[in-house]
């Protein structure tokens, strides 16, 4: 259980940083390390060299724009705990952060490092799609943003380069209407089902519905038959209960050691009526 | 690129108020720095890829899996292990706590259990047991069925006084 051999650096630019990544197609970025190290450790990843983020400025700071919080890709999920602006602008990043292993991990971790591992089971790979958060890259091309809608594209997948780094992610506070849910075996485990939910209330109804899915299927996806439905009438009991029908029906679960395809598409039922039960929030 | 990327490189660190510095692998975790290269055997490594707990440490004052993080990582800050707990022969009362409350049996997994608890008490010296649960579920002990130790850091924090300073070694 000790990691392969690699070189390491620790730029004190961005510039250096994504240079290192054009130079050599098998580095990799490290910023808390907290997924990447157990992969090191089981020797599932063998990356030529580690550049580490940490000296790097630039990327720390949750800053309220309005319509939308810049996350930096540094920030550590204890700093998402415990801010101030997450908590009263994207209650639903407080809600999802307590979900994310235990404090140990949270105080090493990153959001822009969950973000980019686009590990279907992460947290915030589901939060982000439902929210329709927007990420900022830099690459040896220049600087692009890219609609959470077109960054997760797979199992540990995103359309970020091998060689561009995520550095903020703007996340819209419009979405006032909000659920996270997650099934785990405990606290702290990898979530077998998660679930996210947002919209805009108006008018009595629920407008712009987002609702994703996450560990269940394999990959990060949202749930358009149930956003479609959303649409269609206020939030109630039995529009929640025709949600979770739909959500049954739209989804191929996977199976593994940790709960067959059956148990899995329940789950994201129940999730699903729990998440659209509780969108009534930020009415 | 003004700096080249290196397979070996000089790390230094503060254990427990004290300096510490060794060329090492940059593959080299910090617990592996802790144990091997500062001979600071009381960080345990159980399962070595993050799940037990049982490496915690303080990182500039913050638990962190010591297996999980590179010793390059760690330059420049100041790490506080199990060792600092102790004064000599003299348990700290977390320390005392665990003893009275019977919180550990075989102790593989205690190091980890102890400085997790430092670092809540630190930030929140009147933890609810809800609290304490929470932050103890970060580390795996087959031993005590947790509700021994969940106890002793609620004794720990009822006499309100634990030590939270790292002595020297």
């Amino acid at each position: 259980m000790k990691p392969p051999k690699f070189r390491y650096v620790a730029p004190r630019t961005l510039d250096e940083a994504v240079d290192h990544l054009a130079a050599d197609p098998d580095a990799k970025v490290l910023s808390g390390g907290q997924s990447l190290m157990p992969l090191l450790a089981m020797r599932l990843a063998a990356p030529s060299i580690l550049v580490d983020l940490q000296h790097v400025p630039g990327l720390d700071g949750i800053e309220d724009q309005g319509s939308s919080v810049l996350i930096g890709a540094g920030v550590t999920h204890r700093e998402i705990e415990r801010s101030d602006v997450i908590a009263q602008r994207l209650p639903i990043l407080s809600s999802a952060v307590v979900h994310i292993a235990h404090p140990q991990i949270r105080s090493r971790g990153t959001f822009g490092g969950s973000t980019a591992h686009a590990d279907p089971s992460g947290e915030w790979p589901t939060v982000l799609l439902a929210l329709g958060a927007t990420m900022h890259a830099v690459g040896p091309r220049g600087r692009r943003t890219i609609e959470a809608d077109d960054f997760f594209v797979g199992p540990f997948t995103s359309t970020l380069a091998e060689d561009e780094i995520l550095t903020h992610v703007s996340v819209p506070t419009t979405r006032t209407a909000w659920s996270f849910q997650e099934a785990a075996v405990k606290r702290g485990d990898y979530g077998l089902a998660l679930v996210a939910a947002t919209g805009i209330p108006r008018d009595g109804q629920l407008a712009e519905a987002r609702v994703t899915v996450g560990a269940a299927v394999g990959s990060v996806r949202r749930l358009t038959d149930v956003e479609r439905l959303l649409s269609q009438g206020p939030v109630t009991d039995a529009l929640a209960q025709e949600a979770a029908v739909t959500a049954a029906a739209s989804i191929d679960p996977i199976s593994d050691i940790h709960g067959n395809s059956e148990y899995r598409r329940k789950l994201v039922a129940s999730l699903v009526r729990r998440a659209v039960r509780e969108l009534t929030n930020g009415a | 690129m003004s700096i080249t990327p290196e397979e070996r490189l000089d790390v230094s660190m503060t254990i427990n108020g004290r300096r510490y510095r060794a060329t090492v692998e940059a593959r080299r975790t910090l617990a592996d720095f802790l144990r091997e290269d500062a001979q600071l055997p009381g960080t345990k490594l159980g399962c070595e890829h993050g799940v037990c707990g049982a490496c915690t440490v303080l990182l500039d004052d913050l638990p962190a899996r010591a297996c999980l993080t590179l010793a390059v990582q760690a330059e420049g800050r100041q790490i506080r292990t199990v060792e600092s707990l102790a004064d000599g022969q003299e348990l700290n009362p977390l320390q005392r706590a665990f003893r009275e409350q019977h919180g550990l049996q075989c102790g593989f997994c205690t190091a980890g259990f102890l400085m997790t608890a430092t670092a809540l008490l630190e930030e929140n010296p009147t933890p609810t047991r809800e609290d304490i649960v929470e932050t103890v579920s970060g580390s795996l002990c087959r031993c005590t069925g947790y509700q021994t130790i969940v106890s002793a850091i609620e004794q720990a924090a009822a006499e309100g006084q634990t030590d939270t300073e790292g002595e020297d070694q």
